[in-house]
């Protein structure tokens, strides 16, 4: 059984069909990268995933965990286990960070100071949510409040982008300690989907698969390095076909590594 | 004072007092009112003395001639022809020139019986350099459900003192307030005034007024959570009568239901003159109404005054953002709730602080 598992999924927001017919499914201990221009539809995805209002499923289904998620209200999808950093966390004024990660947390079984400190997230504890942050610090207190979550399936949308290299190395030791990248894979209980432009978050944090979706449609699955590599070579509007011929009707999250 | 009375109003009581505060904190004085009977008057610093009013108004002709219905007008309104047309009923606070007293001084005035109109007159008068905490409560008995209460209040801050003055508002759904306050900063003296009103009232119109002299200071600070059918009408107002001085005035609204109407209003006059104000409201509900009245007035060229103002309704971003988390919607609205009534006072005791958190969370849904 796939940890997630979504088939048919039409999406629409503001009235517009975002995502057409997705097929997409991820396994346990396994991390998914998807690609795609700008636009199409890869963060409508991770909110139709959680379930972020505004955003609304018209046909198909999302099934997590055996059950059924497609009408569950979003925050019971994350107590599930599904966790999402935010692309654009918005600044929550009056509500301290540290207030939130008290709030989040479901045991007392570890050391916050150790997670912030990890992040460089010390003297954010006691800000407001984000108000103020700069890009890379709001990333990173994306990823400290997903490290007190502790989701299954971890929904990381753009982590890397606008954060400095320096930083880009935390974060990513940070994501390797929540994904358990030091345990064998047969071993690993979380699941990843990484959404990145650049892929230099590869660099660090091994991903199984590769999806690319170009105007709200999965083009295929396949090699996170070799889908990078026609990329960057082609960019995405030459290389429509190429997808389609390299890794037809695999819809992610299949293949052995 | 009989003090039996006294142990059993304050034994049955408890709740409707710890609620405002009243006895739940060390404090250098005491005072508390049930009706028109002062059942508590006491103090235990030097330097300080919390006396009945009308003992006040015999015992000091300064008192009588140049305090009594000096900064508040007789005329001013029914209410304060009433007031002064009875025998005046509250406190007289004076602390000595040059006396620092951390501990607060704890008031509470009980509304007892129904139907009734209670008529309290206060005095505050601060010595030179002196420093005091005062915190006020106002509440009423169990059971009460219908009655009125006038507050008279004038402050009197002499040069280089500072006070800092919380009320806390406890009252009922039919309940009637009508506070008339006027408070005197003098030269570098400072003031600041918090104000926190959680819980349901019929009527509460009140709009203090401070007069700032050169170099001093006043701040009001004020939270109200609208619930049911209440009607606010509620604002501070600040006169910058002397060279660099300064007020701020924050206020933020919380509405549920009924009418909140706040009024904010500073006039620079002087130069150097320094006023900002913020008032912010959030709309819980369409039954709810919150109306800001934020007003600059400039009388000299070289002052600075600004305000902002927003009313609107909590973001649904932030709040799918808290619940993307795990929380709840009613976990994720008391968070953002009470992060919008937290308004970081600062100068005040933190005990105090606390009184006015635990009061927020009280009365704020889904609070954990
Ligand atoms: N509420 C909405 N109303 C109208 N259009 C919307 C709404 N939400 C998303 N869209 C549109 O859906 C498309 C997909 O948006 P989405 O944010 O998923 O893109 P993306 O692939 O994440 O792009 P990027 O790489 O720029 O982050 C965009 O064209 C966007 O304008
Ligand atoms: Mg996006």
């Amino acid at each position: 059984m796939s940890l997630l598992d979504i088939k048919g999924l039409n999406v629409s927001a503001g009235g517009h069909e975002i995502l057409k017919g997705i097929d997409f499914s991820i396994e346990e201990g396994r991390t998914t990268v998807i690609f795609g221009p700008n636009g199409s539809g890869k963060s409508t995805l991770m909110g139709a995933i959680l379930g972020l209002p505004g955003i609304t499923v018209t046909s198909g289904t999302i099934v997590f965990k055996g059950r059924d998620i497609t009408d569950l209200p979003v925050h019971e999808r994350a107590r599930m286990g599904i966790g999402l950093a935010f692309q654009y966390p918005p600044a929550v004024k009056g509500v301290r960070l540290s207030t939130l990660l008290d709030n989040i947390k479901d045991n007392d079984n570890f050391d916050l100071h150790v997670y912030s400190e990890m992040l460089n997230m010390d003297q954010y504890l006691d800000r407001d949510i984000n108000l103020g942050f700069s890009g890379g610090e709001r990333k990173r207190s994306e990823i400290l409040q997903l490290m007190v979550q502790r989701p299954d399936l971890l929904l990381l949308d753009e982590p890397e982008s606008g954060v400095d290299i320096e930083n880009i190395s935390i974060i990513s030791k940070a994501l390797s300690l929540i994904l358990e990248k030091d345990k064998p894979l047969r071993k690993r209980r979380r699941s990843a989907i990484i959404i990145t432009h650049t892929g230099y978050i590869l660099d660090y944090i091994r991903a199984d698969t590769a999806c690319v979706i170009v105007g709200g449609y999965i083009l295929g699955c396949g090699s996170p390095s070799e889908i990078l590599a026609e990329i960057r070579e082609k960019g995405y509007s030459q290389c429509m076909e190429c997808y389609k011929d390299m890794v037809r009707g695999d819809t992610g999250g299949e293949q052995e590594t | 004072m009989e003090n039996k009375r006294l142990d059993e109003i304050i034994s049955n009581e408890n709740s409707r007092l710890e609620d405002i505060g009243y006895g739940g904190l060390p404090s250098c004085g005491n005072f508390l009112v049930m009706d028109a009977s002062v059942l508590e008057s006491m103090y235990a610093v030097d330097g300080l003395e919390v006396i009945p009013i009308f003992d006040a108004i015999e015992k000091y002709p300064r008192v009588r001639e140049k305090l009594y219905f000096n900064l508040v007008d007789k005329n001013k309104s029914e209410y304060t022809r009433l007031a002064s047309e009875a025998k005046p009923v509250g406190y007289y606070i004076r602390v000595e020139p040059g006396i620092k007293i951390d501990e607060p001084v704890q008031a509470a005035f009980m509304l007892g019986s129904t139907g009734s109109t209670q008529v309290i007159h206060n005095i505050i008068d601060l010595g030179q350099g002196s420093t005091l905490n005062i915190l006020n409560g106002c509440t009423t008995s169990c059971q009460v459900f219908q009655g009125r209460h006038i507050g008279i209040t004038e402050v009197y801050i002499a040069e280089g003192a500072s006070l800092s003055y919380t009320m806390l508002h406890n009252w009922g759904e039919n309940i009637e307030v009508y506070p008339v306050t006027g408070i005197r900063v003098d030269k570098d003296a400072r003031f600041v005034s918090n104000y926190a009103a959680m819980t349901s009232v019929k009527k509460l119109v009140a709009y203090p007024t401070a007069w700032v002299e050169a170099g001093g200071s006043a701040r009001f600070h004020s939270i109200i959570y609208s619930k049911n059918n209440s009607f606010f009408d509620m604002g501070a107002r600040a006169v910058l009568e002397g060279e660099d001085s300064g007020a701020e005035i924050i206020s933020r609204v919380v509405s549920e239901a009924g009418i909140v109407i706040s009024r904010q209003m500073i006039e620079g006059k002087r130069p150097g003159c320094k006023g900002h104000m913020e008032c912010s409201g959030l709309l819980l509900d369409e039954n709810a109404v919150i109306h800001t009245i934020p007003e600059l007035k400039g009388s000299h060229p070289d002052i600075n005054l600004s305000h902002e103002a927003a009313v609107g309704r909590i973001s649904s971003k932030e709040l799918s953002y808290l619940m993307s988390r795990g929380l709840t919607e009613e976990e994720a609205r008391s968070l953002i709730i009470r992060g919008f009534l937290d308004i970081g006072i600062e100068g005040i005791p933190p005990r105090i602080h606390d009184i006015i958190e635990d009061t927020i969370k009280k009365s704020v849904k889904g609070s954990v």
